[in-house]
């Protein structure tokens, strides 16, 4: 059966990857969901979480609120939790409470900013998709509501979109890859952490997308301000890139997003190496034979059927594949697994 | 950012004044956001750490679970499933955007369990299906499909209803899913020599007096959902002469066991204060018709606390609510024993105001904070004056502070909860005093 996972567990969905994009910008974040989901991302998802305070609240919806809709009083909640936090935006994030009784998200937009006088965004995430689809719209809301202003162009001002834990399994993702593109510190680098790099995202020579979730936003800012983007992936684990130096020749697969198993094929000349994706695709990165799984039985196959030496994937995966007799190459994806590059943030 | 900056709270003396009819609206969940931070997350995901409806549900020996759900409410599962305590009985059957729509996924529950059931290498016991709150949005008869899922796999298949937007209602999902557990008893002869313990998915602490005292009574089979090594032991649950319901969320299976098979039972509450303990205990020995002899155990309560406050004397706490215990009750015992408590983190419910009204007594001065205020984004510790955070979100407001989470699995009940909770303390105090770390 297609959607029925026997081996691995769900991986990050939409809503999370919304707050990994919303976690660092300061702003008021509201859940919209019974309380389950804001446990399930702040418990699971968002790294960051521990390890200081963030104004992310639960709208805490109750079977009442869902069957009358409420909205106002929804509303009201945020409103009071603006004047005790003091933020200077907030954002609703969907669940799949909201869009079963079909929530109109852009007249609670319309509303908190008339309540509030401040910016409010909205993310319709739906608990149904990946997270790369919520950090997709997470950025497009932030350039459309603080990339405004179109100012000079800076000379060796980068930005970086798509640097988010999930898919860099770091904690501090914009940290590594600013040490990673300008280790003397020299050039400004806009990661996209806070609503000001948005704001002077005009100012950048160029936008580095990172994973397929900045594309999107990367184009965006192309149409509005005509900065040229390109991919690039600055940043990779040591170790793993310990291990790719000392392979050469045979059947690789690399799985990944596919901007990382990309940059892992270039790595890797002297192998015949495909990538795989349970994620987003931009068709023209993909080369003749890249797969884009659709569940974890089109994975197992692809992988116990294709005769790969190695395989460079989360360790978590290996669970669908028994019968693979290959090597496997850790590459962790905290998306995947909910687990971090340890070592790479210790060092 | 420039808020309120105070964290809102009301003194015990303050709160018992008012009443429990008159609760500022800060102190109550449904008037605000609920603050999400690492001290909120047993309440919004009671199974991000211990025990929530997936695992719960799993407390059937021989069962296995499959989630009908968004990807979403499997998430967390990751950490029991792939790799993890349970990484081989948990199955996910994900919903999309129509699915959540029209419910056209309820058509293929019976053949997931029918796939999942082929794919063991041994039947399973039971099936047990977890759904969310999309299924109670759709009103989804939950029972209808596992009755014909149960027709199509040929094994009992039991629904638990993670239905997070009733958890303020009559039926919260931690209640619902204890009358889920043990749904699959059937009637059977009963055994005037077999109790079973219910309220808790983990065995109470080895060395609780509750084992001893009931066998002085006569009770040669105290049974406990987490000890059935199979499904076998489970079945025998059905004979007990009574129950014994430890934890107020078991009430309602209870009355069903009642219902169904002329199971009575008996409350008996957790608490930290010594007398009532022992009161509780002749209570329950008169309304059962026991005779046992608590006085040792009483004793040797006793002797903890009183060799605690000898060594380390009149400490102060911060008494939080994620931890196996009342805040309000176990602040009151403290108070009780000489110590001070300067402030509590807790939801002052129905429950907890006899315990409000009698600190309101002896320390009115109390400061009673809630977690899910969103005004603790504010919370600063540095005044509160305490020497010790008990309880996980305690010690997250209080990092600072030798602390002890206290939220174990095995559960600590009755004189050898008192016992383990001051011997916990004193590990803690002495491996700092000694410059060793205990949590």
């Amino acid at each position: 059966m297609k959607n029925l996972l026997r081996y691995l567990s769900p991986f990050a969905p939409d809503q999370s990857g919304a707050v990994s994009v919303l976690f660092p910008q300061g702003g008021l974040i509201v859940i919209c969901d019974a309380g389950g989901c804001a446990g399930n991302i702040c418990g699971f998802d968002e790294p960051r979480w521990f390890t200081g305070r963030c104004a992310l609240f639960s709208a805490a919806l109750r079977d009442m609120d869902a069957i009358l809709g409420r909205d106002d009083k929804l509303i009201a909640k945020l409103a009071s939790a603006m004047e005790d936090v003091g933020t200077d935006f907030s954002a609703l994030i969907g669940t799949p409470v909201p869009a079963v009784i079909g929530t109109d998200f852009r007249a609670l937009k319309r509303a908190a900013e008339r309540r509030t006088g401040k910016p409010c965004l909205v993310i319709p995430a739906t608990g149904t998709k990946f997270y790369d689809v919520g950090a997709q719209e997470a950025y497009l809301e932030l350039v459309r509501t603080f990339s405004l202003e179109r100012l000079s162009i800076e000379e060796g001002t980068i930005g970086v979109l798509g640097a988010i834990p999930p898919d860099l399994s770091l904690i501090h993702p914009g940290e590594a890859v600013r040490a990673a593109l300008d280790p003397g510190r020299e050039r400004r680098i806009l990661c996209f952490e806070s609503p000001d790099d948005f704001r002077n995202a005009s100012a950048a020579e160029k936008n580095l997308v990172v994973s397929p979730c900045g594309v999107a936003a990367a184009e965006l800012l192309k149409e509005r301000f005509g900065t040229p983007w390109e991919i690039a992936v600055p940043w990779l684990p040591e170790s793993l890139k310990q291990r790719l130096a000392a392979l050469h020749g045979g059947r690789i697969l690399v799985i990944h997003q596919q901007f990382a198993a990309c940059r892992v094929r270039e790595l890797l000349p002297d192998c015949e190496v495909t990538t795989g994706t349970f994620f987003r695709t931009c068709p023209e990165w993909m080369k003749p034979g890249d797969m884009a799984f659709s569940g974890e039985g089109d994975f197992a196959d692809a992988v116990e059927s294709g005769g790969f030496d190695a395989v460079i994937g989360d360790p978590v995966l290996k669970r669908a594949v028994p019968h693979f007799r290959g090597e496997w190459i850790p590459f962790i994806h905290f998306a995947v697994s909910g687990v971090l590059e340890q070592k790479e943030e210790e060092s | 950012m420039a808020g309120r900056n105070q964290a809102f709270f009301i003194t015990a003396g303050d709160l018992a004044a008012r009443g429990r009819d008159n609760v500022p609206g800060e102190l109550k969940s449904s008037e605000n956001l609920v603050y999400s931070s690492p001290a909120t997350l047993a309440f919004n995901s009671p199974g991000a750490q211990g025990f929530g409806v997936k695992r719960a549900g799993l407390a059937v020996p021989g069962s296995v679970m499959l989630l009908v759900a968004p990807r979403c409410c499997g998430r967390n599962t990751s950490a029991l499933g792939t790799g993890g305590v349970l990484a081989d009985r948990f199955y996910y059957l994900i919903l999309d955007e129509t699915d959540i729509v029209t419910g056209r996924h309820l058509r293929k529950i019976p053949d997931a369990v029918k796939e999942v059931c082929a794919s063991r290498p041994v039947r399973p016991d039971a099936v047990m299906i977890c759904i969310t709150c999309v299924d109670a949005l759709l009103g989804t008869d939950m029972e209808r499909v596992c009755r014909a899922s149960s027709e199509a796999a040929g094994v009992p298949v039991v629904p638990c209803y993670m239905y997070a937007l009733t958890r303020e209602g009559r039926v919260p999902p931690m209640v619902s899913v204890r009358k889920s557990v043990y749904s699959l008893l059937k009637p059977r002869r009963k055994d005037p020599a077999s109790v079973n313990l219910l309220g808790f998915f983990s065995p109470l602490a080895e060395d609780c007096e509750l084992y001893e005292l009931l066998r002085q009574a006569g009770v040669r089979h105290i049974r406990e959902i987490s000890r059935c090594r199979d499904f076998a032991e489970y079945e025998a649950m059905s004979g007990a002469n009574f129950n014994l319901v430890l934890n107020p969320e078991a009430r309602y299976a209870a009355l069903d066991l009642e219902k169904r098979l002329g199971i009575p039972f008996i409350e008996l509450t957790r608490m930290y204060q010594l007398d009532k303990v022992r009161n509780q205990y002749a209570l329950f020995a008169q309304a059962a018709g026991l005779r046992f002899d608590d006085a040792p155990f009483c004793e040797a309560a006793e002797q903890a606390v009183s060799g605690f406050r000898a060594r380390f004397g009149a400490l102060s706490f911060s008494v939080g609510e994620w931890f196996n215990g009342n805040p309000f009750e176990t602040a009151l015992a403290l108070v009780r024993y000489g110590f001070r408590v300067p402030e509590i983190f807790g939801t002052p419910g129905d429950v907890s105001f006899p315990y409000i009204r009698r600190l309101a007594q002896l320390s009115p001065g109390t400061k009673i904070y809630s977690n899910l205020s969103p005004t603790m984004l504010a919370y600063d510790g540095r005044s509160a004056g305490s020497g010790f955070a008990l309880g996980q979100d305690a010690m997250y407001y209080h990092p600072e502070l030798p602390g002890l989470r206290w939220n174990g699995e095995d559960q600590p009940f009755g004189y050898a909860g008192i016992r383990g909770l001051f011997r916990g303390m004193t590990e803690v105090l002495a491996s700092r005093d000694e410059g060793r770390a205990v949590r």
